[in-house]
């Protein structure tokens, strides 16, 4: 009885030992094989929704392009956000992102643990120490574009919006400077915006555009994620003016997609990791937009090199370039305020 | 009619429609005795099944027979761990939800994205309008210009009424899961079934993921069903187990969700997350309020083996 047991005892252990071993074979065999660095991206969504998700996977391509190697996680929970960042860090990535404000919190915890590594919240809101940073495009600037247009090509005098994540900080810039471009540019202008619960719901956003036409609006904006699609599909099915985030939204309905805020997440993630190669850590905050010519952020683009429908008239264009040049300029200043992004009238 | 009136109730069906094909599928597992926590993974999974049977034939008809198909798998998985092993039914159903989710996604990748993340789109149903019906002024835009899948989901209660109270089967279908036992001594099997009512019920379920892929929005994102399953799941306690009040039900359900949108529309000075919160308040409300005195299946949750086999 007892030798059986015994030997059992070392056959347990043989096994684990069998599998140490081979855990640390593969281990050496892929740090030896590894690039010199490594960039981790974590996704709110999935990577095909033609929207946040995959401009932040375009984003990471491109690092991948300057010689990283990648890798990324779709569909982080709020409550895995910590793990998931931890887990990246422990096995030896240099930069990881989190590809939304959402990520921030997570970012600033699991940042202070890690001080060698580079973590980078896209649309966040703030640095932390002297390794967690922020980047976004300027959503003032490219929302206040789309409400100038969107009040401009109305015919009825009512536009909408559908938006996610009422009150953080990305969100009031966003959702603000679109009422504020939108009264700039037609004064009687009325503007109705309905936040959702979830981003990637498309039949919600859909319900949700068909409720804003319903009462009169005839250009609906948005800024979500894969239920961006449910706004194109209401547009479409309703023949009203739409925007969308990527020229893949154009294709769904090219009559009725106005344009694009096409976020250049490759271009902002590709300075971030250049910075990273070069040895420099960043717990900045860093906004690109209009007045950063060098780099954008983002552009409106309703195919490339098109930027607008043709239904656009070229008065309204001549119109939103003066606007462009004077955000650029600072002549225009945005500053919108919770009031300014409420939900509702 | 005021048309503003006529827009709520429109967006109230549509939103009820998924919801409604979810929950008869899920009385007919539940009144056999096998707990319909996996609803939402049975519609999920009708939901791919629909976009990915569309997407690769470029058939809708195929898309909804594949949608049917891919809930009566997961019905099939839940009926054997849960009836047949006689696992958990509470454990199963979540376990099946998370599987589901899990699974769709990989499916989407791996086969149709071949290891990359696909963007796949399919056509919408057109509306089927009912001849005759469909020129009555203001009901018959509302009530009978709709697509296909929504007469199904308002219709299918008067058949699925009569099965469970008038038929035999039906009879035998509700012994199963009030009194096994009792089904057994008069010669039914009730281990079978409960594994047929819950294939069937996961069956029709499916067709609600379809709902929301070929008459909404013509496409797949994981997660797609966002809860909508356990909003079913409370619509059929709130139902009480009987298909026209679980109609009854899903339509309250739709027209509070519908409100969250117009009480928005209409600049009432709300915050949106409390707006947000109304329907599934409503819920709770009416589950506190009747639950307790609503007669649940006596035999639900409770294990039963074929006496034959074990």
């Amino acid at each position: 009885m007892i030798g059986t047991s015994q030997r059992r005892c070392k056959t347990t252990w043989c096994s684990w030992a069998f599998v140490a071993l081979a855990v640390a074979i593969t281990l050496a065999a892929s740090s030896s094989s590894a690039a010199d660095y490594k960039a981790a991206l974590l996704l709110p969504g999935s990577i095909n929704d033609q929207s946040w998700n995959a401009d932040g996977y375009a984003g990471l391509t491109k690092i991948k392009e300057l010689g990283f190697e990648t890798a990324y996680t779709e569909n982080v929970d709020a409550a895995d956000h910590v793990d998931a960042m931890r887990d990246y860090a422990r096995r030896g990535f240099n930069i990881i992102i989190g590809h939304s404000g959402r990520f921030l919190t997570a970012e600033e915890r699991v940042g202070a643990e890690f001080p060698n590594v580079q973590f980078i919240t896209a649309a966040g809101s703030a640095g932390f120490g002297k390794n967690v940073s922020s980047i976004d495009f300027n959503n003032r600037h490219f929302a206040c574009l789309i409400g100038y247009l969107a009040a401009k090509m109305s015919k009825t005098g009512k536009i909408g919006g559908v938006y996610g994540l009422e009150g953080l900080p990305t969100t009031i810039d966003h959702v603000g400077s679109f009422r504020i471009c939108a009264k700039k540019a037609r004064p009687n202008i009325q503007v109705t915006v309905l936040y959702i619960s979830d981003m990637e719901d498309a039949a919600s956003a859909k319900e949700a555009a068909f409720s804003l036409i319903a009462a009169g609006a005839d250009v609906v904006a948005g800024q979500l994620n894969a239920a961006q699609t449910g706004l194109i599909q209401a547009a479409k099915e309703k023949n009203v003016f739409v925007t969308g985030r990527s020229y893949g939204q154009t294709a769904i309905s090219p009559e009725n997609v106005l344009t694009n805020i096409i976020e250049k997440w490759p271009e902002m993630y590709a300075a971030a990791a250049e910075d990273v190669k070069a040895g420099k850590l960043s717990g900045a905050f860093r906004v690109y937009g209009l007045d950063t010519p060098d780099a954008t952020g983002a552009a409106l683009g309703y195919l490339p090199d098109v930027p607008y429908n043709k239904a656009v008239p070229a008065s309204v264009i001549a119109e939103l370039d003066d606007v462009k040049q004077q955000i650029a300029s600072g002549a225009i200043k945005i500053e919108p305020t919770r009031e300014d992004a409420r939900g509702g009238r | 009619m005021d048309s503003a009136v006529l827009d709520f109730l429109a967006a109230t069906i549509r939103i009820a429609t998924p919801l409604m094909l979810a929950a008869m599928g899920g009385i007919i597992s539940e009144r056999a005795g096998v707990f319909a926590v996996g609803l939402e993974g049975m519609m999920l999974a009708g939901a791919f099944g629909a976009a990915a049977g569309t997407f690769l034939t470029g058939s809708t008809a195929i898309g909804i027979a594949s949608s049917i198909g891919c809930g009566a798998l997961v019905g099939l998985t839940v009926a054997v761990v849960a009836v047949r092993f006689r696992a958990d039914q509470m454990v199963t159903g979540l376990a099946a939800n998370a599987l589901v989710a899990g699974l769709t996604s990989f499916l989407l990748r791996g086969v149709i994205g071949h290891g990359r993340t696909p963007v796949i789109h399919t056509a919408l149903l057109d509306p089927w309008p009912v001849p005759g019906l469909s020129a009555i002024p203001v009901i018959g835009s509302l009530l009978f210009q709709q697509p296909p899948l929504t007469y199904l989901a308002f219709t299918a209660t008067v058949p699925l009424y009569w099965f469970l109270v008038n038929s035999h089967a039906g009879l035998l279908l509700r012994a199963a899961g009030e009194n096994p036992a009792a089904a057994y001594s008069v010669g039914a099997n009730p281990a079978k079934i409960r594994t047929v009512a819950t294939i069937a019920g996961a069956a029709i379920t499916g067709l609600g993921g379809a709902v929301l892929v070929l008459q909404q929005v013509g496409t797949f994102s994981d997660g797609m069903t966002g809860g909508r399953g356990f909003l079913a799941l409370a619509a059929i306690i709130v139902g009480r187990w009987m298909p026209f009040g679980t109609m009854a039900a899903c339509l309250v359900f739709g027209a509070a969700e519908a409100m969250h949108l117009w009480v928005q529309v209409l600049g009432l000075p709300v915050s949106s997350y409390i707006v947000q919160m109304l329907p599934y308040l409503l819920a709770l409300a009416v589950l506190a309020a009747w639950g307790r005195s609503v007669v649940m299946p006596a035999a639900i949750g409770v294990a039963y083996g074929d006496p034959d086999r074990s």
